[in-house]
């Protein structure tokens, strides 16, 4: 699983939030200042004041029966659609998936099966959320039935949260039934000899900032490219100095299993610079180092080191017979080869300081590498059920569903249907498939802040002129112009940035795909952000849902 | 606000406009009214006079252009005043996918009433707009007569102390409309305020105290319609059937005091009150049939 953990930070993401949240505020402020001054004259702060307070007033004084009235009406009304008749598109694509997917001769043979139940769960319920929340509010101002709810002393923005709460059950509704439809075909799917795949392994990674490589000669550096490896992965050589560093935090004896080891799990990569022994892999060995007391015990004490194969056709065939697990007893030899009455270590006494536990990694055969990232070896605590991990992905699916009701409902208060949908499913586009593109993007400023390869201006510019991306610009006003709105249009889609969506934080896929448990913290996907990230669109969708119906004429069509 | 007074209206003006700002249509014009207290006040006019415009804007659903609206002491778009108001619009706006049990209940929830009272409140309003045996069928499956029965229920789930009646008798059959504008004299009975708007005369003329008529989004009258009617220059006698001789005599003495007799004739009753006996009476003696020229109320002579 090609996986990069990093941290997430509550305080900064908050504070972050904050930030965006104002700017947004004081810059609406403003133009329904500028607005209210060119219809109103003189009476314009008047009536911000009025409009302001009002809104305060109608925010804070909800009724949870008249809510709850409104969630009622927008299920039934859903129903009345024939919503449910999405169950059967399900219960279709299983029965399709049962027929038709297959895994022989992968890593993990329970993969597709589950990514099968994520992926189409995913897909087929967020269209369904997208178009109910985007049209309800519309049809109801259009067929004018909201007349009747607005002239109830219902505040605006009770019906933005009923409408919202109402989709929100429903959909939740569809995916209980269906992830429990989908759990269900999983078991009954995945061929028996797999089923031990289906677990949640619990993994405690080392942070990424405490991961890092020794160079051949034992100084601090980075890991050598062997031209197949990512951001955070690099490879040392064998029978060298070069070591890949993971420092474990807060290591305790909590950490132990039931036979008192402490039990890693690691997925290394080999490379080869010469054939070597082809009938085995390239072998390395661990080595649980205290600086402090200069103590480096490796593991395994015996033998010439554990082996990890070159391709992962290989790593597949040896899976039935070595699992890439590393079982460490409490209780160490201090050198390898000495006798059981030598010198003896304790992991906790003598190797964990203060809560951490330095781990190294050497290649044991001359003139070959090992691969590692910072995923790459983690410390495996007692494992959970598969549906621990299951239902965790799938709330995680909850929340992406219920924000697409939140944006689809919002952008409903003050746009018709079809608009409203496609700046949802746009939102959504961007903020899922696309997020890594559109970051990769919006990272390509040079030094000086310009764009690097020129910006959309500076390509119609060319693109007229018939000139060559690599020839440089000419230097004249006009250029400097179009540096200068590039620039700026550039830093107006990196403020964008931040005001879409980032769905990549409820994808939790890639864990329960891969036998994991899905994480509670990660800057990636992980349960407290994609919660947070659904409080951070609630709060802002509810104001400018509620302020858009309520200085909208609702008779208007 | 006047003492009395539960609309005032004051120099209300509203334009429509297109998407770009430009006016498309002037629907009121410098409007100013008031609404008294307890009466049935009609908003009279044709197609388009702003009848319709004026009851949104008292309702707050447009936002005057010009000019400002009191309702219950309260500004329009206050949500507040609407927990005393109950409205019933011009079509048929309701949720047809709730059955009356449903579309009472729902409503009742808006005002924050509890499941006790909603239950009452329902029970009562669906004997009172005469639905008992059809409270579980959806309202996509009524009648545009049991429709508008639902929707005046609703109208009055919360016993508001304003009513405002779009249309009220629009789409019903005459007996409907004779249900329709006894509850709303009944509604007056009670005390409470009704404004309805129409261009049915002859019911605004049943049941209103008063009424304005409007013509472009301007108004051209307003007043008591008993006074309105009045004509100053005639005077009407009614008696009971006369002999030929007898009108000749009437006619020297209306000479003498300088009067003119000017036309005899029976009286005619309405086809309203014609229609309503006439169902009364197969209901009451099913299979009679009446004979050509025949009504049912006629002694033989052809006397009503």
């Amino acid at each position: 699983m090609d996986y990069e953990s990093q941290p997430y930070h509550v305080t900064a993401a908050l504070v972050e939030w904050l930030l965006v949240i104002g700017a947004a505020a004081l810059i609406a402020l403003f133009v329904g200042g500028v607005v209210a001054l060119f219809l109103a004259g003189r009476r314009a702060p008047a009536l911000v004041f009025a409009a302001l307070k009002r809104g305060f007033s109608d925010l804070t004084s909800l009724s949870v029966r008249r809510i709850g009235a409104l969630a009622r009406l927008t299920i039934q009304e859903s129903l009345s659609r024939r919503t449910l008749l999405v169950l059967f598109v399900f219960v279709s694509l299983f029965a399709a998936g049962n027929l038709f997917l297959q895994s022989p001769g992968q890593d993990m043979p329970a993969k597709p099966f589950v990514s099968f139940v994520m992926t189409s769960i995913r897909w087929v319920l967020i269209p369904v959320a997208l178009l109910l929340s985007c049209w309800g509010l519309p049809a109801d101002i259009k067929s004018r039935s909201l007349h009747t709810v607005v002239t109830k002393p219902v505040h605006r923005s009770e019906i933005v949260i009923g409408r919202m709460l109402g989709y929100s059950l429903l959909t939740s509704f569809i995916l209980f039934v269906v992830a429990l439809l989908g759990l269900i075909w999983i078991q009954r799917v995945v061929p028996e000899r797999s089923k031990p795949q289906l677990t949640a392994r619990v993994p405690v990674y080392c942070d990424l900032e405490d991961f890092f490589f020794l160079d051949r000669n034992g100084q601090t550096g980075k890991g050598l490219n062997v031209g197949d490896m990512w951001e955070h992965r690099g490879f040392i050589e064998g029978q060298t100095k070069s070591r890949a560093v993971w420092i474990f935090e807060g290591v305790d004896e909590s950490y132990l299993n039931d036979e008192g080891e402490l039990r890693m799990e690691y997925s290394f990569e080999a490379f080869r610079s010469h054939k070597g022994r082809i009938d085995e892999g390239v072998r390395f060995r661990l080595h649980l180092v205290n600086e402090e007391k200069g103590l480096d015990v490796p593991y395994p004490q015996r033998g010439a080191g554990l082996e990890v194969q070159e391709f992962s056709g290989e790593r597949a065939a040896r899976k039935d017979q070595e699992k890439p697990i590393i079982d460490i007893p409490r209780e160490l030899s201090r050198t390898v080869g000495l006798d059981e009455d030598g010198s003896k270590v304790d992991l906790f006494d003598d190797l964990v300081e203060d809560g951490k536990l330095r781990i190294e990694l050497s290649c044991e055969d001359d003139g070959q590498y090992i691969g590692a990232a910072n995923t790459d070896l983690f410390i495996r605590l007692a494992d959970k059920p598969f549906a621990v991990g299951y239902f965790k992905a799938i709330f995680g699916l909850w929340l992406m569903v219920v924000l697409v009701c939140i944006i689809g409902t919002t952008a409903s208060c003050f746009l018709k249907g079809p608009v409203a949908t496609l700046l949802t499913f746009g939102l959504v586009i961007l903020g899922h498939p696309m997020r890594s593109y559109m970051e990769n993007q919006l990272q390509q400023l040079d030094e000086k802040g310009r764009v690097l390869g020129g910006g959309m201006l500076e390509a119609c510019y060319r693109l007229v002129t018939q000139m060559n991306v690599q020839s440089p610009l000419p230097e004249n006003d006009a250029t400097r112009v179009i540096q200068y709105l590039d620039t700026h249009i550039f830093n107006g889609l990196k403020i964008a940035e931040f005001i879409i969506p980032n769905f990549k934080h409820f994808d939790m896929t890639v864990f329960v795909a891969n036998g994991f448990d899905v994480p509670w913290m990660d800057a990636g996907a992980a349960i407290v952000p994609a919660i947070l990230t659904v409080l951070g669109y609630l709060i802002p969708c509810v104001i400018l849902g509620y302020f858009s119906l309520q200085l909208r004429e609702l008779e208007a069509k | 606000m006047t003492a009395e007074s539960v609309i005032q209206v004051r120099n209300l003006s509203k334009v429509y406009r297109d998407f770009w700002g430009r006016k498309k249509v002037q629907a009121l014009n410098s409007l100013s009214l008031d609404v008294r207290k307890g009466e049935v006040f009609g908003l009279l006019g044709p197609n388009g006079s702003g009848k319709t415009t004026t009851l949104k804007l008292l309702l707050g659903l447009l936002f005057p252009t010009e000019g400002e609206v009191t309702v219950l002491g309260e500004p329009a778009h206050d949500v507040g005043k609407n927990e005393r108001i109950g409205y019933l619009p011009e079509e048929s706006y309701l949720y047809r996918f709730l059955n009356a049990d449903e579309t009472l209940d729902f409503y009742g929830k808006l005002f924050d009433m509890p499941a006790a009272q909603r239950k009452e409140r329902r029970d009562a309003l669906i004997k009172q707009v005469g639905l008992e045996n059809a409270r579980r069928r959806q309202l996509k499956e009524y009648s545009k007569g049991m429709t508008r029965r639902i929707g005046l229920a609703q109208a009055l789930i919360n016993n508001p102390e304003l009513v405002l009646l779009d249309e009220p008798t629009s789409g019903l059959d005459p007996l409907g409309t004779r249900d329709m504008k006894d509850m709303i004299l009944k509604l007056r009975e009670e005390g409470k305020t009704v404004v309805m708007c129409s261009h049915l005369l002859a019911d605004v003329q049943d049941v209103c105290d008063r009424i304005a008529i409007l013509y472009a989004g301007e108004l051209k009258v307003i007043g008591n319609v008993s006074e309105l009617l009045q004509s100053n220059e005639e005077t009407q006698l009614l008696t009971s059937t006369l002999k030929d001789d007898a009108v000749k005599e009437i006619e020297e003495v209306l000479k003498k005091h300088g009067a003119q007799l000017k036309n005899v004739s029976h009286p005619t009753t309405t086809l309203e009150e014609l229609f309503l006996k006439t169902v009364k009476e197969s209901r009451e003696r099913p299979g009679r049939r009446f004979a050509p020229g025949e009504a049912p109320g006629q002694d033989k002579s052809g006397a009503v």
